[in-house]
């Protein structure tokens, strides 16, 4: 074996070693980043020669490939399980603020409103001439009425949140696949050397959890290293280097505030839009349109419920003139209902100005001191209402906040169930592509060692040299 | 879960992770010390939620039948004080009648008891017309700035005509002291229903004397409408006694509510201070855990 090829061997063991040590050092500064999958260098022997004396001869060494260590199964898992976390997170998060609108624990409540009516009305009953108790209980339906109105603009304004926030995340799928496509290109365009373009796979990586987080999609590698990413119903999103459908918007329904709510469909090629409910079935969109057609509508539409109810009742017993109903002046009170409007947004106490408190119907009967429409009125504190379900106005509140609070906390369990499961998956993937950095510094060590033997073999072949040459002088 | 190799990453991600659960049990440990509940949002513990909810409804109705009775049980006692003294006067008027059926008696002391039954005939009308907080209570509780139901007695007697003398409200009035719309307690009586025959018969007395007839025929009717206004005062106790077992009702059923509203709302202190150490200590160990795995960095061994 000539000498020439010892040097040959100790330099390309060097360069071999410092590319290794490049990848460790690359691994040890990459530790924080997210998302970055640990490399190796696969090491691989050069191949032998054959030897003067006829013997086969090892030639040294060379780094082969630099390889990101990666389950692909587990990274298809885990697109999947963030799918699955961003979708309950969603619902967890918005039905908890719809339970904080609709918390009846919380001071002044709306059932402390409806108790204070009630209590006006028996205060009322207890002396129906007193200028105080009539102004009271105005008062008192007063508040009640804010008090619905302003649940009803919480809940109308929590669904127009859900709104912005629907159309905020389709934004955000669209960035992703536009960076996916972008990535897709410059991987083939990197990869046709041969070469696996890491890093670029790893921003690849993000955008297409950031995209799962958003929609359910599913992902195909091509042989050219591209990925292709179709929608949960097969509809191809991205192909390659380009976005086949984007996401697109468009006006649908009207929300509870009377503006337009929005829904995601795919564009076409001219920028049509295509419906494709089935596309959208799961992630972040599905949550926040399951929860905002569903949920707050439900929301509402039984605060709506609970308001007219309590307008019917309270002016059947005020304008009842089948009775007799008389104000304090004696005036029947037929044409002078206490609420107006229809439901939680609109109810409004109709009896102002000052000598509003005369204008209640307290009596049955011209005689001073008659309370008996007054007790009628105290009466429908505990009256049970068909239209709530045979229910009490407060029972039906009760009610009402146990339901918000069932659908919050089984939210609240099915998100952390989900957030378990993605967690135990990226722990997985953590745990196996993740850098430890006293396994990188091991390596440090390992390659620092190797690189100095190299080097030490690059010695011993000049001193022989050396040796050599000091012979023919 | 089998974790045969740890990055830097995840064994940072799982202190953190770990360290931010303590952090929040604690913070809702502390709130819950603080406040005494343990109800925040209904997502906390929806049915107790509800519950809650309501049990407060039911305190605040509760609270109003308290009042209620409350004010009945008053209207009804000055109804009794007014009844009581309403006998008095007709017990006087008794013996009066008695005493003038002798015709022993001179034309001046018949005068003079004449006199007397007029003063008891405006003596009923007053308590007739009997005020409590400014509202008649034998005028279906009628405010006083509606004027008097009984009219007053005329200087001349002879001229006044006990039927037509009231001219109050014709309504009993009735206060709510239960949930039921049948839960209802009448407090008062119409006054003409109490007090007509008594005046009648202490005109028919001032009849007798003015016109120098027989007072002794007169003491069948007094003693009659005596009875009426026994009766009544009767009455009047018994619901009065209604009223009182109605307040005592409601005071257990208060404090039952008011047992229900506390185990659905608030915090067992012992248990929650408990937890809180535990959850303090258990945090002081994770961070004292991170800080050794930091500690245990091949870093720190390669120094040279």
């Amino acid at each position: 074996m000539a000498i020439s090829s010892l040097l040959g061997i100790a330099q390309r063991a060097l360069l071999a070693s410092e590319t290794a040590l490049g990848v460790v050092g690359n691994n040890i500064a990459n530790v924080n980043t997210p998302g970055y999958t640990r490399q190796v260098p696969d090491l691989e022997s050069d191949p032998s020669s054959v030897t003067a004396q006829g013997v086969l001869v090892g030639t040294g060494v060379h780094v082969a490939a630099v390889r990101q260590v990666l389950d692909p199964l587990l990274e298809k898992r885990l697109l999947g399980a963030e799918t699955e976390r961003r979708q309950q997170g969603a619902v967890r998060d918005q039905l908890s603020a719809l339970a904080s609108v609709l918390n009846e624990l919380d001071q002044p409540s709306l059932g402390d409103a409806v108790d204070g009516f009630f209590a006006a009305a028996d205060a009322l009953a207890r002396n129906p001439g007193g200028a105080a108790e009539r102004e009271t209980l105005l008062g008192q339906a007063r508040t009640l009425a804010d008090q619905l109105q302003q649940r009803s603009a919480a809940v109308a304004a929590l669904q127009r949140g859900t709104d912005d926030a629907y159309v905020a995340a389709t934004t955000r799928a669209n960035d992703a696949l536009g960076r996916i496509a972008d990535l897709n290109r410059a991987i083939t365009a990197a990869e046709a050397g041969g070469e696996r373009a890491n890093d670029l796979r790893d921003r690849r990586r993000t955008a297409l959890t950031d995209l799962a987080g958003v929609i359910g999609i599913q992902t195909v590698e091509t042989r050219d290293g591209a990925v292709t990413v179709s929608a949960a119903n097969g509809a191809v999103l991205v192909d390659g280097g380009a976005v086949v459908h984007p996401i697109a918007l468009r006006e649908q329904g009207a929300g509870l505030d009377g503006q337009a709510l929005h829904e995601a469909g795919l564009a076409d090629g001219t920028g049509g839009f295509i419906a494709a409910p089935a596309a959208f079935a799961s992630g972040e969109l599905a949550a926040l349109a399951g929860v905002r057609d569903g949920d707050l509508v439900a929301a509402s539409s039984d605060l709506d419920t609970f308001a007219s109810t309590l307008i019917g009742e309270v002016n059947r017993i005020q304008t009842n003139a089948g009775a007799g109903a008389v104000d304090l002046d004696g005036g029947s009170t037929a044409t002078v209902p206490l609420f107006g409007g229809t439901d939680a947004r609109t109810i409004t106490v109709l009896l102002t100005g000052a000598d509003a408190g005369r204008k209640i119907g307290a009596a049955l009967s011209t005689d001073p001191g008659d309370n008996q429409n007054a007790l009628n009125l105290a009466d429908l504190r505990t009256r049970t209402q068909a239209a709530l379900g045979k229910a009490t106005f407060s029972g039906y509140l009760a009610d009402l906040t146990g339901a918000v609070g069932e659908g919050a906390a089984r939210a609240r369990d099915t998100a952390q169930a989900s957030e378990a499961l993605q967690q135990q998956l990226q722990n997985q993937r953590d745990s196996f592509s993740g850098v430890n950095l006293n396994e990188e510094l091991s390596n440090l060590l390992r390659y620092q060692r190797a690189f100095q033997a190299s080097a030490e073999a690059m010695n011993v072949a000049n001193q022989i040299l050396d040796e050599l040459m000091s012979v023919i002088r | 879960m089998t974790i045969s190799r740890l990055s830097d990453a995840q064994s940072f991600s799982l202190l953190a992770q770990r360290t931010g659960q303590l952090q929040v049990s604690l913070q809702t440990l502390e709130q819950e010390v603080a406040s005494g509940k343990r109800l925040f949002t209904p997502d906390d513990d929806p049915l107790a939620a509800a519950a809650a909810t309501r049990a407060r409804s039911a305190l605040a109705a509760l609270g109003q039948y308290g009042s209620a009775s409350g004010f009945g049980t008053e209207v009804l006692g000055a109804e009794d004080d007014a009844l009581g003294q309403g006998e008095q006067v007709l017990v006087r008027a008794e013996e009066i009648a008695t005493q003038q059926a002798s015709s022993l008696l001179s034309p001046g002391e018949r005068a003079a008891a004449r006199e007397e039954v007029h003063g008891l005939l405006e003596a009923l009308t007053t308590l007739g017309n009997t005020e409590l907080g400014g509202r008649r209570i034998f005028a279906g509780l009628a405010l006083d700035t509606s004027g008097a139901p009984f009219k007053a007695v005329p200087d001349d007697v002879s001229t006044y005509d006990p039927t037509t003398a009231y001219s109050g409200s014709t309504q009993a009035f009735s206060v709510k002291v239960g949930g039921a719309s049948s839960e209802r307690v009448r407090i008062t009586t119409r006054g003409d229903a109490v007090f007509t025959s008594s005046l009648r018969a202490l005109k028919d007395l001032w009849t007798a004397l003015d016109t120098n007839g027989d007072t002794g025929g007169t003491l069948t009717e007094l003693a009659a409408a005596r009875d009426d206004l026994a009766t009544e005062r009767a009455s009047v106790g018994a619901r009065q006694a209604e009223l009182i077992d109605r307040t005592a009702q409601v005071k257990g059923l208060t404090l039952d509510q008011q047992k229900a509203l506390s185990e659905a709302q608030d915090a067992d202190l012992v248990a929650v201070i408990a937890r809180l150490t535990q959850t303090q200590t258990a945090l002081q160990a994770a961070l004292a855990a991170g800080a050794q795995i930091a500690r245990t960095s091949l870093v720190n061994l390669l120094q040279v």
